[in-house]
């Protein structure tokens, strides 16, 4: 039995030895060949991905060989993990790759390895970090997004009339495409002639209602629009929270006499932090990603004062096919994310412990 | 001397049915009127092919739809049946790449395609891009080497792109007789279409800014005394030169014109996809391009940028000076604003745009001025900037005028993938000829369809009169479209590659000088340094080379 055993386990491992020989030879052809090194090689790189496909059966196989009834439920797990490796973590490294390149579709010469150079060029580059700047104010923003949502939560989850009607209009702007608004609101109710909301500041005297002319103006206005279709976002996420909370506690800070805003402050908000925390955190991811109404609306100007990271990108990328630097751009805003990120999650961490 | 166009047109009329019958019609009708010779019953057949064609709606009739576009297309096939046996591309497969502009381009050459597919055997599949996808898309075929398609409907600024790097198949001249080339008017004639003496591109379109102005606010009595009141020597009218547009404009400022207030000159400062440097060019040409010098954009031997030379600093300087008499939200205007929002609906008196503008004016329910417009090329300037000599002239002929040639046209180009398998070669290059047809074009251009004026034959007003257009309005039109094209100082944009990045670049900076962020001339150093940059990382010897080539030198 034991013998049986082993003999299944080498042959697992001369089945990985073989596949991954296999898989490494002819990705070395494959590369060779792309870099004109050699002939021999496929006219695409879909044989890759095959062979890819073909080592990962392999893979799985050996493991049922090798570790019997472990192996067997390592089957469960590992085709999610190819997938991620297929999917995600090789077009990351691909894409660094690519960040490392001096290329603009145009160029004849094609792409050719630069190192930091783009990195480099970053630095010193005034538009992105104009558009870095104004991330943070899109970002700070959001505590704004979310005092709004927290009110609107709070009122959605007492006894109001008519609650269940209000919490699906409240709803709407959410259910929106961005685009749609961009459209619907920007270009419409807020146009200087003939927009609704135009006539109405003209009403109230305000001669020359134009809502993205100056560079503040039009940074607030595109921030409403974009905190109007979020908003919603923010606020059903709280309300769940709201929702979850023991009604013991309330009551007993009802009882000791703790008045409306004691409750909420001393109560309410604390208990509600850890979802607090979670939906800012998500809420600022998505703004970090903010483009699409900018894209439409003011193209980022008037002179980049509504310019985002992403806006800048999609110009760089779109609009003068610089690939190389485009996704080094992008690359770089992606670790500056990942680390922000992490620096508020460590930070939250504590900060809801100390409060808790 | 008989033209190929009508040449053609006589083993056409013998083959089929439907000729014989249409032959033996028009026989009939020529013996009602008396005996004439063949020459004259050519000529006969090919005017009456194209009375009949731009009668396909009629002009203010309703737009065209899909059947007439198949009809007009049916009615032009002549010259294919001429070279082409039917069922000869049975089996052909022909992949074609263009737009989907207003639902236009490619469903018009769909439904035109229709009757030749029909008669070739040929089945087309199609790749529809809007405006704004097809820079990206083209740019990363092209560059990744996938260039999937067979026929391309492109601009000639690409065709540093596409040609200059051998991915187009050199037109046969079978094509030139049949889509008789040298009618094309004289700016779209070689280098453009061009490229290393060897002929591409099938022109389906032509490409200038011309004037767009208001002539009732330039005939008002009242304005005119308000002008002359406010000191003006000069006679109230319609501005020739940029100096008058920055005074009118200035002068227009707080003035009413029919109980609302009235502007005068519409800038486009927001950017549009590198589109909206087209318009700071406008301004730019009548300074920057010196009647003895072929170059303006960039110096011709070293691409050294002129972007920040005194001729388009002052340009940029007229449109920050002119912003604060415009509307009020005039910085978020880009040109589809200011064309269609803006001017159509009545606001502003004068802009520079392509023919559209005249296509639509009067055609389309969103413009209430109809009537009120008129067209010009686009004003001159006093004095010129000359870059040998650094020096502003002025020249004993009066104002220098240098229409802007921008964009140049849309083109069917060939692709050189069809070069290895003759028949699908043939079959593309019958396809191109077919859109690109001397009597199919007149439809274009009289009916929306995105393209505008480009053959000296579309100059007969007579044609177009007779098709519904009222005649005063249509010579102002095309003699707007047609100085434009033949006027000898013409602006014609560079075809090199990556033009539009130029621009884009471009816009980003122009947006920040017109916000007031910086002045023009360091704007504009901007924008040459960022330049410089570019052309260095495409290649500048290259990049050198092509400008060079699409001047033809």
């Amino acid at each position: 039995m034991k013998r049986a055993m082993r003999r299944r386990a080498t042959v697992g491992r001369i089945l990985i030895g073989l596949a991954s020989l296999v898989f490494l030879l002819v990705l070395v052809v494959q590369v060779l060949h792309a870099a004109g090194a050699i002939a021999a090689g496929f006219s695409t790189w879909r044989p890759i991905l095959i062979v890819y496909l073909l080592w990962a059966i392999a893979f799985g196989t050996a493991q049922v060989l090798m570790r019997g009834e472990r192996g067997q439920r390592a089957l469960f797990l590992l085709p999610a993990v190819f997938f991620t490796v297929a999917v995600v973590i090789f077009p990351t490294i691909f894409g660094l790759y690519i960040a490392s390149l001096d290329w603009n579709l145009s160029s004849i010469e094609g792409p050719h390895f630069s190192g930091l150079d783009n990195v480099r060029a970053m630095l010193s580059d005034a538009y992105y970090w104009n558009a870095l700047s104004n991330m943070v104010f899109y970002s700070v923003a959001v505590l704004g997004e979310y005092a709004i949502a927290f009110a609107l939560a709070l009122l959605l989850s007492a006894e109001i009339r008519a609650r269940k009607f209000f919490r699906v209009v409240f709803l709407l702007p959410m259910m929106l495409s961005p685009v749609a608004v961009s459209w619907m609101i920007g270009k419409s109710l807020l146009e200087y002639r003939f927009g609704p909301a135009a006539t109405l500041a003209r009403y109230l005297g305000w001669d020359n209602p134009a809502f993205f002319a100056s560079p503040w103006m039009a940074r607030f206005t595109i921030q409403a629009m974009d905190a109007w279709v979020s908003i919603p976002f923010i606020m059903i996420i709280l309300l769940a929270g709201l929702q979850a909370m023991p009604k013991e506690v309330q009551e007993a800070a009802k009882v000791d006499g703790a008045n409306g805003w004691q409750s909420f402050w001393h109560v309410t908000f604390p208990i509600m932090l850890p979802v607090s925390i979670t939906v800012l955190i998500i809420r600022i991811i998505f703004k970090l990603k903010l483009a699409d109404i900018v894209i439409n609306v003011t193209a980022g100007g008037p002179g980049g004062a509504t310019d985002t990271v992403s806006s800048f990108i999609y110009r760089v990328y779109r609009d003068r096919s610089n690939v190389g630097y485009g996704t080094a751009l992008a690359m770089v805003y992606l670790l500056l994310i990942i680390v922000l990120l992490t620096l508020m999650l460590r930070l939250s961490k504590r900060w809801t412990q100390r409060v808790t | 001397m008989v033209k190929q166009q009508e040449h053609d047109q006589h083993p056409a009329m013998h083959p089929s049915r439907r000729t014989v019958i249409k032959s033996a019609a028009g026989a009939a009708a020529l013996g009602a009127t008396g005996a004439l010779g063949t020459f004259s019953e050519l000529a006969f057949a090919q005017a009456n092919l194209r009375a009949e064609i731009t009668k396909i709606p009629g002009v203010g009739k309703g737009a065209p739809t899909d059947a007439d576009w198949q009809k007009v297309g049916e009615l032009c096939l002549g010259p294919t049946k001429a070279s082409i046996k039917e069922g000869e591309f049975k089996g052909v497969e022909l992949s074609f790449m263009g737009l989907n502009n207003q639902n236009l381009h490619n469903l018009l050459f769909r439904g035109f395609l229709k009757p030749w597919e029909a008669y070739t055997g040929a089945k087309i599949s199609w790749i529809d891009l809007a405006q704004a996808d097809y820079n990206p898309r083209l740019q990363q075929a092209i560059a990744t080497g996938t260039v999937d398609f067979d026929i391309l409907e492109m601009g000639a600024p690409f065709e540093g792109d596409v040609c200059g790097k051998g991915l187009a198949s050199e037109m046969p001249d079978w094509v030139k007789k049949q889509i008789d080339i040298d009618d094309y008017v004289a700016y779209l004639k070689p280098p453009v279409g061009t490229w290393n003496g060897k002929t591409y591109r099938v022109t389906i379109d032509g490409d200038c800014h011309n004037f767009n102005y208001r002539t009732d606010v330039f005939s008002d009595a009242t304005l005119a005394k308000a002008w002359k009141d406010a000191g003006n020597t000069s006679e109230w009218g319609m501005p020739k030169t940029w100096q008058q547009v920055q005074a009118v404009t200035k002068f227009l400022k707080g003035q009413k014109f029919k109980g609302q207030s009235v502007y005068g000159y519409l800038d486009a400062p927001k950017p549009w996809g590198g589109f909206g440097f087209y318009f700071l060019g406008s301004r730019a040409t009548a300074y920057a391009k010196h009647p003895d010098d072929k170059a303006w954009l960039f110096d011709i031997d070293t691409m050294k940028p002129r972007i920040n030379n005194p001729a388009w600093v002052r340009a940029i300087q007229d449109v920050i000076d002119a912003l604060p008499s415009e509307p009020a939200d005039q910085l978020n205007a880009d040109p589809n604003t200011t064309g269609f929002q803006q001017f159509l609906a009545g606001i502003g008196s004068m802009i520079p745009w392509w023919g559209d503008i005249g296509q639509v004016a009067k055609a389309s329910d969103t413009s209430v001025i109809g009537d009120t417009v008129g067209f010009d090329i686009l004003p001159g300037s006093d004095d010129v900037y000359n870059s040998k000599t650094g020096k502003w002239d002025k020249l004993p002929s009066g104002p220098n005028h240098a229409p802007n040639c921008a964009y140049l046209g849309w083109g069917i180009y060939v692709m050189a993938r069809v070069n290895g398998d003759e028949k699908k070669h043939k079959a593309a290059w019958s396809a191109a000829a077919h859109l690109g047809g001397k009597d199919l074009s007149l439809w274009t251009v009289m009916y929306p369809s995105g393209f505008q004026v480009h053959r000296t034959s579309h100059s007969h007003i007579d044609e177009w009169v007779a098709a519904g257009y009222d005649r005063k309005y249509i010579t102002s039109y095309l003699n707007s479209q047609f100085n434009s094209y033949n006027h000898p100082n013409r602006a014609v944009e560079p075809r090199i590659p990556g033009i539009f990045q130029y621009y884009s670049i471009a816009e980003d900076e122009l947006t920040k000088i017109f916000s007031g962020k910086i002045d023009a001339q360091t704007g504009a150093n901007n924008i040459a340094a960022a330049w410089e940059k570019l052309t260095d990382q495409l290649g500048r010897e290259r990049q050198i080379g092509l400008y060079k080539a699409s001047f033809g030198a």
